[in-house]
């Protein structure tokens, strides 16, 4: 009844099986980062990070510090 | 479900990055800890001496296995170049592994036996006056300086908690004789270790029959590389059953 | 962007900063020297000249070390510093511990040449660092993770930047590698035995190698492209969401790799066969990384007729691409057959290390220097000057490379009508000299190029010092007739 488990002993069926796992998530992650105009338009926002570092006339000071993920829960 | 949260929360991209990462080294590495085909079953594999011993300690020193590989592959030319393909039985107790990455110079897994001591001394000391062509560097201080054994106890015991089988107790001893014989077991006893050393060195690897040189062991450890199994014992099969 | 709160420069910490930048360039140096003396060492072998300390077996990993730990090492160092400082808007964690791993690392590196060339050695390939310089390295390293963690956790940026996404899979991949890779049983202080033995330990070795140069010295310079070639483009990255997929891909696949390292050798098959698999699958995130980031410049492609700097990031870009593609070729048993044991192999790290690796460290700090110490490049041409030079070598370096090892591949194979072998070893050998001289001098442009850049930085620091200087004297005199 069990026996077919056996087939995943085998180093020689390794190839096979990651393949078997591997794609189907592959395409699942595709398909979450690729559609969705909305989600698309949300994710692509973040790309303009590196271009917040210029020091501007706001002029915050180090205190502000803070870490960023306590302040959440 | 969305990735912003993993993108805001460095603790769960910590995990995630550490479990996509382990997978690939689960998978491949761990199994060959533990499958046991992975190693041949062949006689006549054994632990290297202490003079082989400090001899290999003296290959790794001087980065030998940066130009010289011991890993013949299973093709025609390396068959005809350097003998029958490597098996993974043959570097067992290799702590660690030389089977190298680079041939500048040629294969070393069976060199053992193919040419004599007086010329290995010879090649090693001005490789050019035997090869003219050769590009090798030049070890003249391997017949100058005495080999140093003092801590070879230490380091016969070092690779004991490895699971190389030198023997410290009786029993091990006795394992020993069985498996490889007397004399044999003798060399390979933690306890006997300097006068297993000294015997072995009065074959006179190095061509100084009053000193026991670098060159002494390294002479010593390249005559035994490859030559441990009889191969003429197996079917060609029977290896292929492993692979 | 409500959020995002920037600091003014003062505030980041770029002191530790400019001491990593210019560690880098001094490593860099040296080790590319001696790289240089080491290939002219195989072309003419006299030059060993009988010095144990500068054998080729034993000055090798010397140049191996300095190049990968001390010159990249370093860079990395010293952009992930600067990175997450700048994309997390916040100072850096912890300056007295960034001042250790500073130190940490210098004694590492200079620790580790010295015990190689005394013939101190674990004899494994890029970590041949004995047991107590490993221990030491761990130490650092956990400190670095700390001090880049507590900084991400400390920012004013909701978000994390995909540039940290890559540090931080490198430092933590790393960390692993470098732990299970150097498990080894001490003799003495400076001798040890390695805890696993013959194929195990290949693989282990071979699991870390792999890596070391897909974490190392890819996710890590993938990190440095993130932030350095938008920021130089003024352009934000060509694809964020593509970035995501290429990130888990990428470092999901390194991993599986390393076996291929091990093709037709007493590896089992299963291990070597699925490494190929996934060492063909990889093709897909490294070409996702590279096109993201030269599609960063469509539609302005005139910038790089006008910026030397951009022409740095880019063609080191070609090169990644180049270089993933030729791997997961060498990586198919039938091509790795021919290749495996020769100077392709040489050839192909080059391509990687040289194209990738120096091109893009090159890029980032033409950008990052004149930033850190608020001036301008000292001069604009010298950086064209270098770009060639270092093009041209690299190009010299690679060519010579295929010829000597597909050349010394088909010698090796080569029959004659008999069947018996055409060539000895020692004819390859001879057959060898050509290339390798073609490759000491590609070396040497690029080495020369190098030279350039030392240069050009140097005498930006000198004149973004006396600028200061000035301008204090100014004030202080102004001050003094008030």
């Amino acid at each position: 009844m069990f026996d077919w488990l056996l087939w995943f002993t085998h180093p020689g069926n390794s190839k096979m099986f990651s393949l078997l796992l591997l794609f189907p998530s592959f395409c699942v992650i595709m398909i979450y980062v690729l559609t969705g105009k909305q989600r698309a338009r949300r994710l692509e926002a973040y790309k303009y990070i590196p271009f917040l570092d210029e020091p501007d006339d706001r002029g915050s000071s180090p205190n502000q510090v803070q870490d960023n993920e306590r302040k959440h829960d | 479900m969305r990735h912003e949260n993993i993108e805001v929360n460095s603790g769960l991209m910590i995990l995630l990055i550490l479990t996509v990462i382990s997978i690939g080294g689960l998978v491949e590495v761990v199994p060959l800890f533990y499958l046991n085909d992975t190693i041949e079953k062949v006689d006549g594999v054994r632990p290297y001496t202490p003079l082989e011993l400090r001899g290999r300690d003296i290959y790794v020193r001087e980065g030998c296995y940066l130009c010289h590989s011991q890993q013949i592959r299973p093709f025609r030319d390396e068959w005809l170049r350097y003998g029958h393909y490597s098996l993974a039985a043959e570097s067992q107790y290799d702590h660690p592994f030389q089977w190298g990455s680079k041939r500048t110079g040629p294969d070393l897994a069976r060199v053992g036996k193919k040419y004599s001591n007086e010329w290995h001394v010879q090649h090693l000391v001005a490789p050019r006056s035997v090869v003219p062509q050769s590009i090798m560097p030049n070890y003249p201080w391997l017949l100058e300086r005495d080999l140093d054994f003092s801590d070879i106890t230490e380091r016969l015991k070092a690779l004991r908690k490895t699971g190389v089988p030198y023997s410290l107790t009786e029993e091990e001893y006795k394992a020993n004789v069985a498996a490889y014989g007397k004399e044999m077991a003798d060399w390979l006893d933690i306890n006997q270790a300097q006068d297993s050393l000294f015997a072995q060195a009065r074959n006179d690897y190095d061509g100084l029959p009053n000193r026991i040189t670098e060159m002494e062991a390294l002479v010593a450890y390249l005559q035994v590389l490859g030559t441990m199994v009889d191969f003429s014992q197996y079917d060609e099969g029977y290896f292929v059953e492993f692979r | 962007m409500a959020h995002s709160a920037t600091l003014p420069a003062e505030q980041y910490n770029y002191d530790i900063v400019k001491k990593f930048a210019i560690m880098s360039v001094v490593w860099g140096l040296v080790g590319m020297g001696v790289g240089l003396y080491i290939a002219l060492e195989l072309a003419f072998p006299l030059l060993n000249l009988d010095v144990p300390a500068i054998t080729f077996g034993r000055f090798r990993p010397v140049h191996t070390t300095l190049v990968i730990f001390g010159f990249g090492g370093n860079a990395l160092f010293a952009t992930s510093y600067y990175v997450v400082q700048r994309t997390c808007q916040a100072p850096l964690a912890n300056p007295l511990l960034a001042g250790f791993t500073f130190w940490g690392w210098q004694a590492g590196v200079g620790l580790g040449i010295i015990t190689y060339m005394m013939g101190i050695t674990q004899s494994r390939e890029y970590a041949e660092f004995e047991w107590p310089l490993d221990i030491a390295i761990t130490l650092v390293w956990v400190c670095y993770l700390w001090i880049y963690v507590q900084t991400l956790r400390r920012r004013n940026q909701p978000h994390i930047y995909v540039a940290n996404w890559f540090y931080l899979a490198f430092i933590l991949a790393t960390a692993i590698l470098h732990v299970f890779n150097n498990l080894a049983v001490p003799v003495s202080l400076t001798k040890s035995y390695s805890l696993f033995s013959g194929v195990q330990d290949a693989m282990t070795q071979w699991w870390y190698g792999h890596n070391a140069v897909g974490f190392f010295l890819t996710a890590a310079f993938l990190g440095m492209m993130y932030y350095f070639v938008p920021k130089q483009a003024g352009r934000p990255i060509y694809s964020y969401r593509l970035s995501i997929i290429h990130f888990w891909a990428l470092i999901f696949l390194y991993m599986w790799a390393g076996g291929h390292h091990l093709h037709w050798t007493s590896l089992p098959d299963w291990v070597s066969t699925l490494s190929a698999t996934f060492s063909i699958l990889l093709l897909l995130p490294s070409w996702g990384g590279m096109i993201n980031g030269i599609m960063t410049l469509s539609g302005a492609w005139d910038k790089l007729r006008s910026d030397p700097i951009l022409l740095f990031l880019i063609v080191s870009l070609s090169f990644y691409g180049m270089s993933t593609f030729e791997g997961p070729l060498m990586s198919l048993k039938s091509v790795n057959a021919l290749s495996h044991y020769t100077d392709w192999t040489i050839g192909h790290v080059h391509s990687g290390a040289l194209g990738w690796v120096a091109l893009m460290t090159f890029g980032s700090f033409y950008h990052l220097i004149p930033r850190l110490y608020n001036t301008r490049i000292y001069d604009q041409k010298l950086i064209y000057v270098h770009f060639w030079l270092a093009t041209i070598g690299i190009v010299l370096y690679i060519t010579a490379m295929w010829v000597a090892g597909i050349g010394q591949g088909l010698m090796l194979r080569g029959f004659d009508e008999y069947g018996n072998l055409a060539y000895t070893f020692i004819e390859t050998v001879e057959f060898l000299h050509t290339p390798y001289v073609w490759r000491a001098i590609g070396g040497a442009c690029f080495l020369a190029g190098y030279l350039v850049m030392v240069y050009n930085i140097a005498m930006t620091i000198i004149t973004a010092r006396r600028e200061e200087a000035a301008i204090e004297a100014k004030l202080a005199a102004k001050l003094a007739r008030t």
